[in-house]
This record gives C-alpha cells, sequence and structure tokens, in this order.
C-alpha cells in the first residue's frame, strides 16, 4: 500500500458515492443519517490528506471543527428520530405522508 | 484583526450572551410559563443589535464592502445590509412569537434558540473565511432544526423537521466536501486566496475546481430552495410553526444568498463564465416550477412557500448577470430585503390567522377582510407587494433586477429572456394573490370581527408603512443598496 495523496482522495470519493447511494436508496431515517456521516468524514478524510501535504495546518483544524459540529448535528438528529419513533412507532420516511400537496 | 468594537462581533457579544443567559434564567425561576417576559428579552437584545448595525452605518464606521479580507470576518457595508435584514426578520420572528408562544411550552429554549440562529445567520454574512462560513452555516442551521420540531406533540411539526433535518444535514455534509476541494486546490481556506488560486489552477485540475463551485452551489441551494433542491421546502413550511417558517423563509434563505454571493458569484467572474447560463437556466426553473405549483396549493402557507421557491428565483436573476451589470447585485440586494419584509409579514399574518382562528386552508378565509382587517390589510399588502404591483416596494426592487437582466443584453444574448421569464412570472404570481384577495374581501358576509393578537397588529402597521412608504418613496433604500452592493466586473482580483 503506498502512501500518496491520490491513494486517500479516492477513498474520499468513494466514501462519498457511497453515501449519495445510501441517501437515495434508503428509506429508513437513520440510516439516512449515517449516509450523510458517510458524506462528512469523507470530507474530513480530504481536509486531513491535503493538510498532510502542505506546509500548514489548516485542514486539519478544519477536520477538529466540522467533526465537532457533525457531533452537534447528530445529536439533534437522532432526538428527532426519536421524538418522530415516539409517534408513529416507525421510522421510515416513506411513511410519514401527513404533508403533501 | 477586528476591532472589539466592530459590528459583528458587538452582535455576537450582544445576541450570545441574552441567548445562552435566557434558558438559564428559566432554570433559576423554576416556572413554566410566562412566555413574554423571555419574549421581551429577545426583543431588547435584537433592537440592541439593529440599533448597533444602524448607529455603525450612520456614524460611517463601516467599510465599503471589501468582500475579501484577511480575516475570518470582515466588519463590511455587505454585511452590515444583510445583518439589518436579518435582524429585522428575528425581530419579526420574536414579536409575532408574543401570541403563538403563548401558553406553549418552553418558551425561555425558543426565544434563545431563535438568537443563537441569528447569530449565525449574521455571521454568513459577514464571514470571509471558509472555516468560519461553515461554523457559521451550522450555527443558523441547527437551531432551525430544532424549532422547527418544537411541537413535538404534532404530528406534522415532527414531520417536517425531519424531512428539513434530512436535507439540510445533507447540504452542510456537501458544503464541507466543496470546502475540502477547494482546500485541496488551493491551499487556503481564505475566500480571497481560494479565488485567487482558483484563477492560476492548472487547467487540468480545471474540473475539480468547476466540481467544488457546483457542490457549493448544490449546498446553498437546498437552503435557497432552488429547483432542483426544493422538494422539503413546502412540506417543512406547511409543519413548521408558522413563526419559524418567517425564520426560515426570510432568514436562513437570505444567509444561503449572501453566502452564494460571497462564493460563487466572484468565483464564477474567475472560473468560467458558462457557469452564469447555468445559474440562468436554474433562476427560471426556479420560478417557473414554484409559480406553476402555488397556483394549485389549497394551503395558506403551502402556496406561499412555493411563492417563496419563485422568489429565490428573482433574486438569482441577479447573480445570473452579475458579472455583466452592476444593476444585477443591486436589485438582488434590493429584493432580499423587501422579500424579508414581504415574506415576513405574510408568515406572521398567517401566525396570527392560526392562532386566532386555527384555519390555514385558502377556502375557509372566507370573509377574512372582515373578521380580521388588520390583519388582512398587512397581508394583502404583502402579497401585492410580492407580486410587484406599483406603487410597493416590491414594484422597485423588481424593476431593478429586470432592469439588470436588459443591461446586460449587451453582451450576453439570454439575459433579456430572464427580464421576459420573470415578467410573466409576476403576472402569473398574481392570479393567485389576486384569488387570496377574492376570497378575502369579496365571499362571505356574515362574519363577525374578532379581536386581532396586538403583536401581530404591530408587525403588520410596520410592514404597511415599510412597503407603502419606501413604494412612494425609494430613494434611501436605493441608495443604501448601492453603498452596499459590491462592485463586480470582470476581471476583478482579490
Amino acid at each position: 500500500m503506498s502512501n500518496e495523496l491520490i491513494d486517500f482522495v479516492l477513498v474520499s470519493v468513494a466514501l462519498l458515492g457511497i453515501g449519495i447511494y445510501g441517501l437515495s436508496v434508503k428509506r429508513n431515517a437513520i440510516r439516512m443519517l449515517f449516509a450523510v456521516e458517510i458524506i462528512i468524514n469523507a470530507a474530513n478524510l480530504n481536509l486531513v490528506a491535503f493538510g498532510r501535504f502542505l506546509p500548514h495546518s489548516g485542514g486539519q483544524t478544519l477536520a477538529l471543527f466540522s467533526i465537532a459540529i457533525a457531533a452537534a448535528e447528530v445529536a439533534v438528529g437522532l432526538s428527532l428520530i426519536i421524538v418522530a419513533y415516539r409517534m408513529y412507532q416507525n421510522i421510515d420516511i416513506a411513511d410519514f405522508r401527513s404533508l403533501k400537496g | 484583526m477586528l476591532e472589539i468594537s466592530s459590528t459583528p462581533l458587538v452582535i455576537i457579544a450582544i445576541l450570545g450572551t441574552v441567548g445562552v443567559l435566557l434558558p438559564i434564567i428559566s432554570i433559576a425561576r423554576k416556572e413554566k410559563g410566562s412566555n413574554s417576559f423571555y419574549a421581551v428579552i429577545a426583543f431588547a437584545a435584537l433592537i440592541a443589535s439593529i440599533g448597533y448595525v444602524a448607529y455603525q452605518f450612520l456614524t460611517d464606521n463601516i467599510l465599503p464592502s471589501a468582500l475579501f479580507s484577511e480575516d475570518v470576518l470582515v466588519d463590511d457595508a455587505f454585511g452590515g445590509f444583510f445583518a439589518i435584514a436579518m435582524l429585522i426578520v428575528a425581530i419579526f420572528t420574536t414579536v409575532g412569537s408574543f401570541n403563538y408562544m403563548r401558553k406553549k411550552n418552553y418558551p425561555a429554549v425558543y426565544y434563545s434558540l431563535i438568537l443563537l440562529s441569528t447569530i449565525g445567520m449574521v455571521l454568513v454574512a459577514y464571514s470571509t473565511d471558509l472555516v468560519m462560513l461553515f461554523v457559521a452555516w451550522e450555527l443558523m442551521s441547527i437551531p432551525t432544526y430544532v424549532l422547527v420540531g418544537f411541537m413535538k406533540k404534532n404530528p406534522s411539526s415532527n414531520e417536517a423537521a425531519l424531512k428539513y433535518f434530512l436535507f439540510g444535514a445533507l447540504s452542510s455534509a456537501i458544503i464541507v466536501y466543496g470546502i475540502s476541494l477547494s482546500y485541496g486546490l488551493t491551499g487556503s481556506t481564505n475566500i480571497g486566496e481560494v479565488i485567487q488560486g482558483y484563477s492560476t489552477l492548472d487547467p487540468s485540475l480545471l474540473p475539480l475546481a468547476l466540481l467544488s463551485v457546483g457542490m457549493f452551489i448544490a449546498g446553498f441551494g437546498f437552503k435557497m430552495g432552488l429547483v432542483p433542491f426544493h422538494q422539503w421546502l413546502p412540506d417543512t413550511y406547511e409543519g413548521a410553526p408558522p413563526t419559524i417558517t418567517t425564520l426560515l423563509a426570510a432568514g436562513t434563505k437570505k444567509a444561503g444568498f449572501a453566502a452564494t454571493i460571497r462564493i460563487i458569484v466572484l468565483g464564477m467572474v474567475v472560473l468560467n463564465l458558462d457557469w452564469t447560463l447555468a445559474l440562468g437556466i436554474i433562476a427560471v426553473m426556479t420560478m417557473t416550477i414554484g409559480n406553476i405549483a402555488a397556483i394549485m396549493q389549497k394551503n395558506l402557507a403551502r402556496m406561499l412557500a412555493y411563492s417563496s421557491i419563485a422568489h429565490a428565483g428573482y433574486i438569482l436573476i441577479g447573480l445570473a448577470v452579475a458579472p455583466y451589470s452592476s444593476l444585477g447585485l443591486q436589485g438582488s440586494l434590493y429584493q432580499i430585503l423587501n422579500h424579508a419584509v414581504m415574506k415576513g409579514a405574510a408568515f406572521i399574518a398567517i401566525a396570527g390567522i392560526v392562532t386566532t382562528l386555527a384555519v390555514t386552508n385558502i377556502d375557509k378565509l372566507k370573509g377574512l377582510g372582515r373578521r380580521m382587517p388588520i390583519t388582512s390589510l398587512g397581508l394583502i399588502i404583502s402579497l401585492f407587494a410580492l407580486a410587484g404591483v406599483p406603487p410597493l416596494a416590491g414594484f422597485w426592487s423588481k424593476i431593478m433586477l429586470f432592469g439588470g437582466a436588459l443591461d446586460a443584453s449587451s453582451t450576453i444574448w439570454w439575459a433579456p429572456w430572464l427580464a421576459i421569464a420573470g415578467v410573466l412570472n409576476s403576472a402569473l404570481s398574481l392570479a393567485y394573490y389576486g384569488w387570496i384577495t377574492r376570497k378575502m374581501y369579496f365571499e362571505g358576509e356574515t362574519e363577525k370581527r374578532v379581536s386581532e393578537p396586538k403583536s401581530v397588529i404591530a408587525i403588520m402597521i410596520f410592514s404597511i408603512i415599510f412597503l407603502v412608504g419606501f413604494g412612494v418613496y425609494p430613494d434611501p433604500i436605493i441608495k443604501f443598496v448601492e453603498f452596499a452592493a459590491p462592485t463586480l466586473s470582470l476581471g476583478v482580483m482579490p
């Protein structure tokens, strides 16, 4: 296994693809949340990898910010999912159909 | 370095302190009710902030639009303009909630989240660094996810929150990915340096640069409700508490435009001018789809949600022609300020109608003009201002936008078509605004007048004065817009 920049970027693009696939195919709210998390982590991997090959540490700093913010976002998202589960006994977003027009 | 008395820092200090203290006060007081107590504190904080921005403008302490800076924030007129628009929206939301949040749980948390989200919106407009922009973007978004789902016993509020959250989280994920690509290509997160880096980029890397700009457009486009990223918007606007819909439609959407103007329009000038055609196509699609869908709606909130999508299209016209005509950006900024007041007033009117009569279906609004005369008058005036009927304020901003598109026609062939599409769409939108008017004033006969909430009346009177006053005498606002709009011409370099 080599240690080039392109390897990291390719892994990151693959993760981006997995995330987008998950969002477009899955209908379970938690799976969709995970898919979003995978995209954020793909971006973090990119940032850290680029930061390693650049002379300053801006990328790592942004990656730390992004991890912390993603944690806050997941906390809010999971709580919304729990509230929805208590109401519908289900977290399949295809079943949430009270709003349409 | 920014001085400690610069506008963004003072706004963070005022709103942040009050926003963090409100829940602590509510724990110390050990009581659940007293909504108006917290509302007054939040209102005072917002008035203090908008007063400080106005004071900075009046004493000429604000730089003309700088757009780029070494720092992460810049205290320029562009940011100040958006700060005023967003603080007006936050004040509308808070005042409207005086009435809406009565006898509901956790008022302190509610107002605290509004204040924190407002800080985020204001900082998005001021930030000149992608890290700062991202943090501000999330500070703006995360409180609104909670606020949309605040009525947790209400199924539609829950559903709206979950949909909004999934799309919002996706949009921020895409923005981080775009930032990571632009950081990798240019080695910097400062917006000025990124754009300079793009202009000297190795041509073989150009597709990646275009990909990152595309990701920015998609990420910000989700919040702005551009077609094809708009699916969540009608559901969320309908299901959310109507006061929070005000904050979303008039506030977070504008923050998306602020970020777009800072990054994409300027980046586009350097990168590749074909992007303006893409923006023009998105603008026309957004207007047309929004207006056509709005005609078919039965629910007032949902109709205004689609009309809000259409208005994102009008504003986008200005961004698409920005590199060719200085009127483009000015028209966009003018429309943004007007739209904040018009949409804010319309949604607060809906909040008033929902709390008093508990209806949002348009068929049940018969005779509203007799039941709630002042709310109806405010709603009608803001709807006609949205359609661009002279002599209301919305007319001048549309004239400026379409004038910008015609002005650009000497350089690009497709610009006049944007103006034509805009005028046709305005005519189309008059159809459904006129329909509401007819329901409210010319149908039903036996309705009695009901007492209207005082806070809603206050907002209606303010917006009637704003829309009619600045419609008859638009000079001060036009001067303000000209000062705030960044000058942007081909070959401009940071």
